[in-house]
């Protein structure tokens, strides 16, 4: 079975946020990157089918130069092989843009499964696995937590809201995109990393996959949110505190 | 009846038959000993070179050689009675020396100590007198063993221990007798052969008993690792730690091959003390039998699974790398190095599947702390206490660990201290970033993971010109110190009760009279009676007491028992400076394993954040410990063992003592 | 001429909450341009919907129907769209963003060369749509620029509906029928079912009522009960409860037990030591109820009431009965 797996470098979740100069986008200077953390899963996901099932797992990223020590603990992870889409630009393009550049690098793999994580810590669009199912022309579902292969194809668990789950058969090839939480992650390892150095990670140019189109959907400006997250003591005797404590839970978090 | 001018009886002369029937004899022993030993000898060589190993210091090697297997030192202080006796036993074997040799000489009639002559007799009467020691000494051990049966001893009965107990007995008793016959007489032949073929016989089976110690020991005494916990680098891109016996290394086959199966690590480690799988003396043993087994060049791997043949994967991290084991043992047998070793081999390697360590190195891989919360929160600590930052030209980086900059606990402690600092107008800050120091991913083998966290660590501090640290956290300090070395020149650090016991003479003390200096009182909690009647006061406040470091008022007759961090303690020697600090504020009270002896809390090793334990809990067991000594009040230095022992006194319903840290006791003397 | 669609989303036979908040912010975006505000509902039968859509206040409403679309399918719902969105062309259209909104509708909207500005938390003028990026610690304004419709989906919660106006008198309903064949439907979607009955999933629960050490005994936990009960969440504990005994195991959150992120985590008689904060802290909104105000529960929480649990517990579960 080809597993492909799509993941994305995003900056750390304690990453200090700082706008940058441009006011488009944070300081990159001094943050750190890690692996996405639902593309984490979908990697995992990805391992624990191919041990299952024979096969190879290719990961592919796009990215600057940087994306390389994400791409390499993917590497000492398990996966097979990978592809890195050298991009600068990677902000200048919206989710067709991207999930457009990631097509055309993979096309001609004609994998099996295509998987991405569910939505990205930094962007969080949730869209590129869907897109990239579009444009490859293969069936997809998402949200998915756990795979199993069938012999007509794909039977997978697809988390819906509120607790409820639901099954989805569909065929291969098919493109997912996987939620948090399914499985249990794998650390990377020395004997992993040691071994990654001898896969190969081949480097593809954005720019000889065509030239970007205009972002349909374009982001002109970040800041900082207003609300910030304070804690909120309500005072009063018990039934005048459960009270508004009510009010809230029915206007404010809208659990009621 | 002799008097007390009789001699040793020596048979004067030997036929030739006799003659050869003992170079036959002798031949045939030393064969059988080489038979076994030779192999045992190849097999320690054959193992793989230690990479970190030197001869040097010398002076080091020379003196713990005087004292431990000399003046056996340790053997006696860790264990007092069984361990004169062995001490006379040892004496004994020295002082028989040349008494064996000259033996030797007799039988082929070139004996050179004259009994008769003045240096004769004076050292034959000083063999005899250690014969005696000797000879009472192996008959209360072996009564120890057989009749006693402590439970250290494991629950078989060794025969061999029994046979080579009989053996030395009848030599020395062999060798007393011959004073009471003459060397004429058949008796003194007779008494000379006996001896003869007890010798003979016992020199064979060294190699095959646990007694290969009295060959091996003192050597792997002198060549021990330099330093406590000592673990070796990874040497090239094939090195994973103790993985198959490819891995072992000779001084690990050497102290393998040397364990004595006394007992003394098992008797003081805290997982096998709580039902735990885990018995280091087993992990030692295990592996021997796997040298013996598969061997120095086998690539099968050591750990198995539960119950497996050599050592127990489960077993291994069952481990606090509290060092107990270490610390006790005295053939030199270094426990640590190997059991972090085969976990690097597993963790390295990925055949250590445990939920709960997955998620630890996830936590690590992608955030900054070990208990995986946001480092905003961190920032929102240090903001809501005002802590100054590090920029360069302060002192001091005060540093606050995991502990210190996430958990309620380790804050309080923090908080303390910096009142503390604030106090002595020390020059302090703290770091705007702090990445874990990796202490619990070193423990665990994940080398990968260490290398990261140290590298980015040491970058940090260059960046921010760190030269001086001092931490609230003996794992900080450990690792730091000692295991950040391997990727670079970490700056200095030392605890905080090092740093505070400097200024000792300038905090206030509690009045020798008992009436308390300082009555701090939260307004509406405590009236201010409450406050200064110290043996009355409300346990079952002892929740939200606990929080206010000064909340019950310190006087000279509060009793504070204080727990020796094993991080603090035996990793790093330091027992005296929080001692004198508590009796700043209090009347100091031990618990009876403390010092080198303390009982771990439970939480080292990266054992708190492994989840469940199965058994007794460790931290329970020691806070019983802790509680029985009577003490009002529970002194720690290490913000685990305070979060350990939280846990555990918050099930004692309401009759706990109070548990603060060691600057949370200095804190409430301050005015301010 | 209709500026805005509002795809309506079908939960249990009826429209679903985060439906009427996209309308409700169909109608803020469809007044920057002084446009009308047509509802869509798809599916097999959707005159209920559409009903009901029109009682609440929707002057236009389209429906799409077809036989294909009786259980949501990505392939069935985009092909009807793009059609409908072809035809009709709107030059907006919102979703609620919700499961199913993901999975499909950016693959409609690549199939429109658009791009799905998604999970929107406030509409500007414009119009600027704002996001939230690195996980809510940044705020990002988006434009859309491309020359077909602008698609977007609103966060659940981040638009107010509006309580039901009158029903509309002349509802312009119409129907749109796609063209949609069997071979077309490449996924078969299986019936949904719940976690299994006898573990308990505090993973997935979305609402959770935890219990500390400050209930004291065994006898007062259905005190607790009763407000999970009355809240619909699950009850879980801290570590000395399920140690006592008190409850089992498998409902202690901590960092020896589970690990949980509900939208609501309502933590009753918790101090909040790390052990338990490392199992919860990925809740959406938590509320402590302790009687001490230096509790740690409190640096964490959302809302706190500093309170006798024993007096608050049972005043908030009348409170909740009362709002339900």
């Amino acid at each position: 079975m080809k597993i492909i797996v799509a993941i994305k470098q995003v900056p750390e979740r304690d990453a200090q946020v700082r706008i940058d100069s441009s006011g488009k986008w944070i300081e990159e200077s001094d943050v750190q990157y890690a692996m996405n953390e639902s593309d984490a899963y979908a990697l995992e996901e990805a391992l624990q089918l191919k041990e299952k099932h024979a096969g190879e797992v290719i990961v592919v990223s796009a990215g600057p130069e940087r994306v390389g020590t994400t791409i390499r603990e993917a590497l000492a992870k398990g996966a097979d092989r990978a592809i890195h889409i050298d991009c600068d630009d990677l902000a200048q393009r919206d989710a067709l843009g991207v999930a457009r550049l990631i097509a055309d690098a993979i096309r001609t793999e004609n994998a099996d499964l295509v998987l991405t994580g569910l939505q990205s810590d930094d962007l969080g669009y949730g869209q590129t696995g869907v897109i990239l199912a579009e444009l490859l022309g293969v069936p997809h579902s998402t949200l998915i937590l756990h795979v199993e292969k069938t012999d007509t194809g794909l039977k997978v668990k697809r988390e819906l809201e509120a607790g409820w789950f639901q099954e989805i058969e569909l065929p291969l090839p098919a493109a997912l995109t996987i939620q948090s939480g399914g499985n249990k992650l794998r650390y990377a390892t020395l004997m992993g990393i040691k071994k990654a150095k001898t896969k190969e990670m081949r480097v593809v140019n954005a720019a000889d996959l065509g030239a970007p189109a205009a972002p349909v959907a374009a982001l002109e400006s970040i800041e900082l949110p207003k609300k910030q997250r304070s804690t909120q003591i309500i005072p009063g005797d018990a039934k005048a505190a459960a009270a508004t404590l009510v009010e809230k839970l029915k206007f404010e978090v809208r659990v009621l | 009846m002799t008097s007390l001018s009789a001699t040793l009886a020596e048979p004067q002369h030997f036929s030739l038959p006799e003659k050869l029937l003992f170079l036959v004899l002798v031949i045939a022993s030393a064969a059988l000993f080489w038979r076994r030993f030779g192999p045992i000898l190849h097999k320690i060589l054959q193992s793989r070179k230690d990479p970190d190993f030197h001869l040097a210091p010398i002076g080091r090697r020379v003196w713990n050689f005087f004292t431990e297997v000399i003046c056996q030192v340790k053997v006696i202080q860790q264990r007092p009675l069984p361990g004169l006796a062995h001490a006379f036993v040892f004496w004994g074997f020295c002082a028989f020396a040349l008494v064996t040799l000259n033996h030797a000489a007799v039988g082929f009639g070139i004996g050179f100590l004259d009994p008769a002559a003045w240096y004769g007799r004076i050292y034959f009467y000083l063999a005899a007198a250690f014969a005696v020691a000797c000879a009472i000494g192996i008959a209360g051990l072996f009564i120890r063993r057989f009749f006693v049966r402590p439970r250290w001893l494991g629950q078989k009965v060794s025969s061999e221990s029994g046979i080579i107990a009989g053996l030395i007995f009848l030599l020395m008793v062999t060798y007393l007798a011959a004073f009471f016959t003459t060397d004429a007489a058949p008796a003194a032949r007779v008494l000379w052969w006996i001896h003869t073929l007890t010798l003979l016989l016992f020199l064979p089976l060294i190699p095959h008993t646990k007694h290969l110690h009295l060959v091996l020991s003192p050597a792997t005494i002198f060549l021990s690792r330099d330093g406590f916990s000592q673990i070796p680098p990874l040497v090239g891109d094939e090195d994973f730690g103790l993985v198959t016996g490819k891995d072992i290394t000779q001084l690990v086959s050497l102290q393998a091959y040397s364990c004595v199966e006394c007992g003394r690590c098992t008797e003081h480690c805290p997982a096998t003390n709580t039902g735990k799988e885990l018995n280091p003396k087993e992990v030692i043993l295990g592996m021997r039998a796997y040298l013996n087994g598969p061997g120095p060049a086998s690539e099968l791997p050591i750990l198995t699974g539960e119950g497996g043949v050599y050592v127990s994967q489960k077993a291994v991290f069952q481990c606090t790398t509290c060092g107990s084991c270490e610390f006790q043992c005295p053939v030199g047998i270094q426990h640590l190095p190997i059991i972090v070793g085969l976990r690097r081999g597993a963790v390295n390697t990925g055949t250590w599947e445990d939920d709960y360590g997955s998620k630890l190195f996830n936590q690590l891989e992608r955030g900054s702390n070990a208990l995986g919360i946001s480092a905003l929160e961190r920032d929102k600590f240090i903001q809501k206490q005002e802590l100054p930052i590090f920029d360069g030209t302060q002192e001091y980086c005060l540093w606050l660990g995991c502990m210190g900059g996430y958990d309620p606990k380790g804050r309080e402690i923090v908080a303390a201290f910096a009142r503390v600092m604030n106090f002595l107008g020390s020059s302090y800050g703290v770091l705007k970033k702090e990445k874990c120091t990796g202490d619990p991913v070193r423990r665990l083998g994940n080398d990968l993971l260490f290398q990261q966290l140290a590298e980015e660590n040491l970058k940090n501090l260059a960046q921010n010109k760190v030269k001086k640290i001092v931490s609230i956290c003996p794992h900080c300090v450990r690792t730091i110190q000692e295991d950040w070395k391997a990727y670079g020149a970490p700056p200095e650090i030392e605890h905080h009760t090092e740093f505070m016991a400097r200024y000792a003479d300038k905090l206030p003390r509690i009045a020798d009279s008992g009436v308390p200096q300082v009555s701090r009182l939260r307004p509406g909690n405590e009236t201010a009676d409450d406050a200064r009647s110290v043996t009355g006061h409300d346990f079952s406040r002892a929740e939200s007491a606990e929080k206010k470091d000064w909340a019950l008022a310190p006087a000279k007759s509060e009793k504070i028992v204080f727990h020796d961090p094993c991080y603090l303690g035996r990793y790093r020697n330091v027992y005296d400076q929080p001692r004198e600090l508590i009796q700043i504020t209090g009347t100091l009270v031990e618990a009876p394993r403390h010092r080198e002896r303390s009982f771990c809390c439970g939480a080292g090793g990266g054992l708190a954040f492994l989840g469940e334990e199965t058994g007794e809990r460790v931290s329970h067991a020691r806070a019983k410990e802790l509680v029985a000594t009577g003490a009002t009040t529970i002194g720690t230095a290490c913000p685990f063992c305070n979060t350990m022992f939280r846990d555990a006194l918050g099930e004692m319903n309401g009759t706990a003592p109070q548990l603060l840290d060691v600057a949370q006791l200095i804190a409430r003397n301050l005015g301010g | 001429m209709s500026a805005v669609y509002v795809v309506l989303e079908e939960r249990d036979g009826r429209v679903s909450r985060a439906s009427w908040e996209a309308l409700a912010a169909g109608q803020k975006l469809a007044a920057q341009s002084g446009g009308a505000v047509t509802a869509v509902v798809l599916g097999a039968t959707t005159q209920a919907l559409a009903n009901e859509a029109a009682a609440r206040g929707a002057t236009q409403v389209v429906r799409v129907e077809h036989p294909l679309l009786a259980h949501y399918t990505s392939d069935g719902y985009t092909l009807a769209l793009q059609q409908m969105i072809q035809k009709l062309a709107p030059p907006q259209v919102v979703f609620p963003h919700t499961y199913q909104v993901r999975d499909f509708a950016p693959a409609l909207a690549a199939r429109l060369n658009e791009v799905l500005i998604s999970d929107v938390v406030a509409i500007g003028d414009g119009p600027v749509f704002t996001r939230q990026l690195l996980q809510g610690r940044l705020a990002g304004n988006y434009r859309h620029h491309g020359d077909g419709p602008c698609l977007i989906s609103v966060q659940a919660g981040a638009f107010r509906a509006d309580e039901p106006s009158s029903a509309s008198t002349q509802p312009a309903i119409e129907t749109f029928t796609p063209q949609i064949d069997a071979s077309q439907i490449r996924t078969k979607p299986g019936e949904p079912f719940r976690g299994t009955a006898q573990t308990v999933d505090l993973g997935s629960a979305p609402l959770i009522v935890s219990v500390g050490r400050g209930i004291k005994e065994a006898d007062n936990l259905p005190i607790v009960q009763e407000l999970a009960t009355a809240l619909g969440a699950e009850l879980a504990a801290s570590r000395p409860i399920c140690d006592n005994g008190w409850l089992p195991m498998e409902r202690q959150v901590g960092s020896s037990g589970q690990t949980v992120s509900p939208k609501l985590y309502l933590a009753v008689g918790i101090s909040g030591a790390i052990q338990h904060l490392v199992g919860m802290k990925g809740s959406q909104c938590i509320v402590a109820i302790n009687k001490d105000p230096d509790a740690p529960i409190f640096e964490v929480a959302d809302y706190g009431i500093v309170g006798d649990l024993f007096e608050v517990v049972p005043a908030l579960t009348e409170a909740i009965k009362a709002a339900k």
